[in-house]
């Protein structure tokens, strides 16, 4: 099976060099989606390409949902069954990707999620946020994934398909769990380690409630 | 007797009738669509000098006044044109996307 490793970026320049150089280590193919970046997140890919890193840039941010579809296009027009997304700051712990490349080869899974340790040292407001979007998604589409929000996560060619999301932002990730309960995809979730930075980064309240609402509109449309 | 409030409506569309011409003057613009806008901005003004016009409008419609009429026709007025300015957006907001995605993967 052929997976193609997708990570969107934005404005990483401290952290992508030290991402690509871990994952490269697992040889599988690596597309990066610069969304626009204004700070030197580029030019830092660009000085450090290997051969198996896929640079595409955006020339505007459009937001992390649709810099992981046009990631997610390319890996699929050029021969993967399979993408992993992962997020640009180096939050996930690259040796989790084994975990989701033995769900997809070994057991067949068609779309896993990752999901973080809640409990530990994810802040309060994120855990509680997080919580709510489970049980509300859960409620609302019957499909329970405790942790909606992580990045990190895999899909193969078929899942693609049917869950192609519509979100540009970060709304995506809740976008992925519902199309794939209303497809009945076959997933499961694996534990993935999260190391958070300091500074306002990812999902703010703000998108948390633009998600929220989102959500109210996913249950009438789709 | 024209009082305050009429007052007040008559300067709004004659400000609204000159932003108008101003969008029309740098092409912002069309013919059509500036015939249009004075149409509805002179509409208002002749409506709010001489409400009795609409009178047997508001007397059909059960409104008490021509004022209660007029504020329920604005109000959906602005419904409409906020979901159709969403609508807009959103079909531009796709367009962008996928130009900024076919660029993308162009140069590949």
């Amino acid at each position: 099976m052929k997976i193609f490793i997708v990570i969107p970026l934005f404005n990483e320049e401290k952290h992508i060099v030290k991402v690509l150089k871990e994952v490269s280590a697992y040889k599988m193919p690596i597309v990066v989606v610069d969304d626009g970046s204004t700070d030197s997140s580029g030019r830092k890919i660009i000085d450090c390409r290997s051969k198996i890193v896929t640079l595409l840039q955006h020339k505007i941010n459009l937001g992390k949902g649709a810099a992981m579809k046009t990631g997610a296009v390319y890996a699929f027009t050029h021969g993967a069954d399979a993408v992993i997304f992962m997020d640009s700051d180096a939050q996930h712990n690259p040796e989790d990707l084994t975990k989701f490349t033995r769900k997809l080869e070994g057991e067949k899974y068609d779309v896993i999620f990752g999901s973080r340790n809640l409990n530990l040292g994810v802040p309060l407001v994120r855990y509680l946020g997080n919580k709510f979007a489970s049980v509300l998604v859960s409620s609302f589409f019957r499909i329970y994934i405790s942790d909606t929000l992580c990045g990190f996560r895999g899909v193969t060619r078929k899942a693609y398909e049917k869950i192609k999301w519509e979100s540009t932002g970060y709304g995506v990730e809740t976008e992925m769990v519902i199309r794939t309960g209303k497809a009945k995809l076959r997933f499961c979730e694996v534990p993935v380690e999260t190391i958070y930075h300091s500074g306002v980064k990812g999902v703010t309240p703000l998108d948390a409630f633009g998600i929220l609402a989102q959500v109210v509109k996913w249950r009438l449309t789709i | 007797m024209i009082i305050g409030l009429q007052i007040v409506a008559i300067l709004f569309s004659l400000s609204m009738v000159y932003f108008a011409a101003l969008n029309y003057k740098r092409r912002e613009i069309n013919g059509t669509e500036i015939a249009g806008w004075m149409v509805i901005w002179i509409g208002t003004i002749i409506v709010v000098v001489f409400p009795e016009l609409l009178r047997t409008f508001a007397r059909t419609f059960l409104f008490a006044r021509v004022f209660d009429m007029m504020v329920v026709g604005a109000f959906l007025l602005v419904i409409l044109m906020a979901a159709s300015s969403y609508m807009r957006t959103k079909r531009l907001e796709k367009k962008l996307e996928d130009l900024v995605r076919k660029l993308s993967l162009k140069k590949k």
